[in-house]
């Protein structure tokens, strides 16, 4: 735990067929920290961010969550993710299950907890962030805002040490975006430690404590919002500024 | 106008069912059938015979073919009388003791004085079985001394026909349990009574395993099966009005001769109706003498039982089946365990369930004694699991993969993400095909009957072979059928109702 290093990343590669997506990367996220990862699309950001916890096997390099080399074939990874939630550009909420159901599943079954007990705090996260009315419906009765607030609770219910982000406001109408963002900034606030692949610049140059932008398979630029937004070095984060903003 | 012409239509069906109905029974009403054009015994040899499958009446058939005569087998006697008297058939062979239990039973038929040669009967029992063929020969030689086996005679074939029913002496049975196997079709050798099998067969055995201190275990199957039956040692004597034969003899052992007959006879259309027996009167046959709707009941419990065993297994197996194919598809690993699956779902959907049914009896259960309705539910069970194992597959393939990553994100395993998260999904999506796969599996489960089982099916055939009406026991078993059908669909969209509003 040195530097409150949470995830470590060392030469990181990651190729599908013959297309080379990662082309080593190393970089550390520290406890607190929230991560911006920007770059033209194409660029391997989801890929990056799903080699973090696995969902993609890396084909080179090493991924350590604190100490533990997540690499490591013997590595128990159902454990690890436990430790890192995520959330998704589609949501993937459980549409079988009701909403309280979707958060109480994964304390419930992995972690124990009782029923009654995971119960009520989840009553107690979803009235906090405005759903409370929502618990026995089916997410097939929500809107993508709502979908997308109550994957974040159920990523928060696994209590983990980060949540990587995976394009969480792309799928949403323009007018639910901005209760997802609300609620990811008072997370930050809160401390929660963040990894965000994402489109929002004004979420980037807000919230995050770090942006990382990645062009062709490596990570070309690594900085403060005010360096990369500001003074950018690399040409082509230039270019893909300039086409945003 | 839109709504008139709804109910033209509606109007329209209905009467089309009337006339299907109509027509049914006006086809069905009793004709009367010209006699067979056969003046004497000579006449067989252009005639249109019919036999029952693996009897000597097939024998001498089969020479007569070459002769010029057409021959129709059948699995039972009774079905070849019945295509007789609808003018399909001249004649039918039979050997001559139960020609006269036909003929009285139906005043349409006369017997037509032929010589056949005599037959002699013995018992049929494993080649692998010496020591019990002696046992066997000593008590029959045991029987003709004192007097058994000619009281025996004399109950079936005497002028005082069931005077002195042989009584299943007082002994030790210790000695074990004889199976033997018959095909009760052929009064008064073997036949069925008040839901028994009884007959001078029968009591040939029972006062054999009388002296031999032998409990004894009749079963009725195919005749055509009953030599593979002893030959497979699923029972250890079959006897069944055999005579021994050099093709026979090939396959099995015969005991000492126990019986000579007066061969065969040939039974013709006489021209005479069978008499005006009204539709509620063939009701009251069929259903209410001897009990006879206690076979439907017994055979449909039957059928139910097969198909509980058959779905539990098909559902639980097929859905392993499913599981590996879907995790050796999805990883690209455990290759040989895919091939194996393949091979089974292959193998099991190429070949006929019949045939499945009787490699499972014959040959993998061959020397066990398992429990032929538990071994029906097996086989079933297996057959089904691969069609089961092919939908499930399909429907796990139908999830969105993000389900999939969603549960492994939050630290589910392969497994738990399966259980608890696709394949509840999996199934209310496949719930319309794994339905219709029960609904194919209980109407499947109608050819139990190769191994003798007493199902529903079989149940209205036993019916149909005692009051030699095909209408009325065919009909109710169809919609015996029909019924649970019916019901089982209810139930299904029922279920998916529940599923659908719970989702929604």
């Amino acid at each position: 735990m040195e530097n409150n290093v949470i995830i470590r990343v060392e030469g990181l590669e990651k190729s599908f067929g013959d297309n080379k997506v990662l082309k080593g990367i190393t970089t550390e996220i520290r406890k607190g920290e929230v991560v911006v990862i920007l770059g033209p699309s194409g660029c391997g950001k989801s890929t990056f961010l799903r080699c973090m916890n696995m969902l993609e096997t890396p084909t080179g390099g090493k991924v350590f969550l604190d100490s533990t080399e997540l690499t490591d074939p013997n590595c128990n990874l159902d454990r690890t993710r436990e430790r890192m939630a995520m959330v998704f550009q589609h949501f993937n909420l459980f549409p079988h299950l009701t909403v309280l159901k979707n958060l109480t599943i994964g304390p419930e079954k992995l972690k124990k907890v009782p029923s009654t007990e995971a119960e009520k705090r989840a009553k107690e996260m979803l009235s906090k962030m405005g759903l409370g009315d929502k618990c026995n419906h089916y997410p097939g009765e929500l809107s993508g805002g709502q979908k997308q607030r109550v994957a974040i609770a159920r990523a928060l219910m696994m209590d983990p040490e980060i949540i990587l982000f995976d394009e969480p406001t792309s799928a949403l109408d323009p007018e639910m975006v901005g209760e997802v963002l609300e609620l990811m900034k008072n997370l930050a606030k809160e401390g929660m430690t963040m990894a965000c692949v994402t489109h929002e610049m004004g979420f980037a140059k807000e919230v995050a404590t770090r942006v990382i932008f990645l062009d062709n398979g490596v990570i070309a630029e690594d900085g403060t919002p005010e360096e990369v937004f500001n003074n950018p070095k690399n040409p082509r984060l230039r270019d893909f500024l300039s086409k945003i903003l | 106008m839109k709504k008139r012409n709804k109910k033209l239509i509606e109007y329209l069906f209905l009467l089309f069912i009337v006339l299907i109905v109509v027509a049914v029974f006006v086809a069905h009403r009793e004709k009367p059938v010209a006699a067979s054009f056969l003046k004497g015994p000579e006449d067989i040899s252009r005639a249109r015979i019919g036999v029952q499958l693996g009897t000597t009446s097939d024998l001498i058939a089969t020479d007569e073919e070459k002769n010029g005569a057409t021959v129709v087998r059948f699995s039972k006697t009774a079905d070849a009388i019945q295509a007789m008297m609808k003018d399909q058939l001249d004649c039918v062979l039979v050997d001559s003791m139960t020609a006269g239990a036909f003929a009285d039973a139906n005043p349409g038929i006369s017997i037509m004085e032929s010589n056949y040669p005599v037959e002699e009967m013995a018992i049929a029992i494993s080649k692998d079985n010496p020591i019990l063929k002696d046992k066997i020969n000593r008590a029959l030689a045991l029987m003709r001394e004192d007097g058994t086996y000619q009281s025996i005679r004399d109950n079936y074939f005497g002028d005082d026909k069931g005077s002195d029913p042989y009584i299943p002496q007082d002994v030790d049975r210790s000695n074990g349990t004889l199976v033997a196997v018959t095909n009760a079709t052929f009064e008064p050798y073997e036949y069925i009574e008040n839901g028994k099998i009884v007959g001078f067969d029968v009591d040939i055995a029972q006062a054999i395993c009388d002296h031999m201190g032998y409990e004894l275990e009749m079963n009725d199957i195919e005749f055509d099966a009953i030599i593979t039956a002893v030959q497979s040692g699923k029972a250890d004597i079959g006897i069944a009005g055999m005579t021994v034969t050099e093709d026979r003899l090939k396959n099995i052992d015969f005991s000492d001769i126990y019986a000579r007959e007066g061969g065969l006879s040939i039974l013709v259309r006489n021209g005479k109706s069978a008499g005006g027996m009204n539709f509620k009167a063939k009701l009251v046959q069929n259903f209410l003498e001897e009990s006879r709707w206690s076979f439907l009941l017994n055979g449909l419990a039957t059928t139910i039982i097969i198909a509980i065993i058959a779905s539990v297994l098909g559902i639980v197996l097929g859905s392993l089946i499913a599981f590996g194919r879907t995790t050796a598809d999805m990883t690209g690993e455990y290759k040989i365990m895919n091939a194996i699956l393949k091979c089974y779902l292959t193998i099991i959907r190429g070949t006929p369930a019949v045939i499945q049914l009787l490699i499972i009896y014959y040959v993998i259960f061959a020397s066990s004694n398992v429990n032929k309705v538990l071994i029906a539910g097996i086989a079933f069970g297996l057959n089904s699991a691969a069609y089961v194992a092919e939908i499930m597959r399909s429907g796990i393939m139908s999830i969105d993969k993000g389900q999939f990553e969603a549960g492994r994100s939050l630290g589910f395993s392969y497994g738990k993400t399966l259980w608890y998260f696709i394949l509840p999904q999996a199934i209310r999506n496949v719930l319309p095909a794994l339905g219709n796969e029960f609904i194919v599996l209980i109407k499947e489960t109608s050819i139990s009957g190769y191994i003798g089982i007493m199902d529903l099916t079989r149940a209205g055939d036993f019916i149909r072979s005692r009051t030699y009406e095909a209408f009325i026991p065919l009909i109710a078993v169809a919609l015996i059928y029909l019924v649970i059908v019916i019901f089982l669909s209810k139930g299904v969209s029922l279920m998916e109702e529940k599923l659908k509003t719970s989702s929604r």
